[in-house]
């Protein structure tokens, strides 16, 4: 079953682990079989089982197929889990993405308007091909950045 | 533990625009019309919405600051520091928020390379990891505890994580 949130004390504790993060880290790769992922983290079989039943108690991996056999079920990293972490990053990207747009905006036009001001190529950048009309200015985003919903 | 001698790239967050103009025209305006450019309003500066001027002087050492007009007075919050002076192709400077201690610092590269329509201009923020998990830059997240405490092997996951969920397009289960 699917908790209804990732408990992230759960899941740290879950990851004060080395093989636990060793199949975490196979996992994020790809799924794989108990099976397969014993031979990535050199155990045995019975001794992982109990390593994937704590990251699947912290939510961190779901278990695809037939739910009773351990053999033939495959393992994955649960993405919507850990969208919190990954979230925090993301609002750090879109503060730069925000800032890179209004950069592109205004370099695109003083560009534009200095080559059209002097006729003078200012780069000395071989351009046998000008643009002579100034891109229309899309509109910008004004106020707090839009947070992402990953729920 | 690995070749690299950088950081593991998991804790950085990355950004890249196509912009078309040359590159040395793009590190121009990005370094000496700062101010012109970057978003005005309390979500981008510390000027809120007093009056104010961001900087960025050119060369190693130089300061990246807001100059601002505190009811008559000018206050100056430094940012960060050029470390890295390469025009036309690269820039590196650290990165301090209002909430840093004196010893707290991200870095960010600015990358300046020449496309077949203009510039890519890749803004790299990294050094996230290093900061105290109860980081008010953290928003006071669980989350960033839960990074910093399975420290930095946590960034290399997190990495591969963002690039599969975005070739997914999308969190939903």
């Amino acid at each position: 079953m699917r908790s209804a949130g990732p408990d992230l004390d759960t899941a740290f504790a879950a990851l004060a682990d080395p093989t636990r993060r060793a199949v975490i880290r196979e996992l994020v790769r790809e799924p794989l079989r108990a099976g397969e992922l014993a031979a990535r983290v050199n155990m045995t079989p019975p001794a992982l089982s109990r390593h994937l039943r704590v990251l699947r108690e912290a939510g961190l991996i779901v278990e695809d197929g037939v739910v009773h056999d351990a053999r033939v079920s495959l393992y994955k990293v649960d993405l919507q889990a850990l969208a919190p972490v990954r979230h925090w990053l993301d609002e750090v990207e879109d503060r730069w993405r925000e800032q890179l747009a209004s950069f592109k905006e205004y370099a695109e036009r003083v560009h534009a308007s200095r080559r059209k001001g002097s006729g003078i190529n200012e780069s000395g950048a071989a351009a046998p091909t000008r643009k002579t009309s100034n891109p229309k200015v899309s509109s910008r985003r004004r106020g707090r950045p839009n947070r992402r919903s990953t729920s | 533990m690995s070749t690299t001698p950088h950081r593991p790239p998991g804790d950085q967050a990355r950004i890249t625009v196509s912009v078309a103009v040359p590159p040395d025209v793009a590190f121009d305006i990005f370094t000496n019309d700062i101010d012109r450019w970057w978003k005005r309003g309390p979500a981008y500066r510390h000027a809120g919405r007093r009056e104010g001027i961001i900087r960025l002087e050119a060369g190693v050492g130089g300061r990246i600051f807001e100059s601002i007009d505190w009811d008559g007075a000018e206050r100056v919050f430094e940012v960060g520091r050029v470390q890295v002076w390469e025009p036309p192709s690269r820039l590196v400077f650290t990165w301090r928020n209002s909430t840093f201690t004196a010893n707290q610092s991200t870095e960010v590269e600015v990358v300046f390379v020449p496309g077949a329509k203009g510039t890519l201009v890749t803004v790299t923020h990294r050094g996230w990891s290093t900061l105290p998990a109860d980081h008010p830059a953290r928003h006071g997240m669980p989350a960033a505890a839960f990074i910093r405490s399975v420290g930095l092997w946590w960034g290399e996951l997190l990495t591969s994580l963002r690039r599969q969920a975005e070739s997914r397009g999308s969190l939903a289960p």
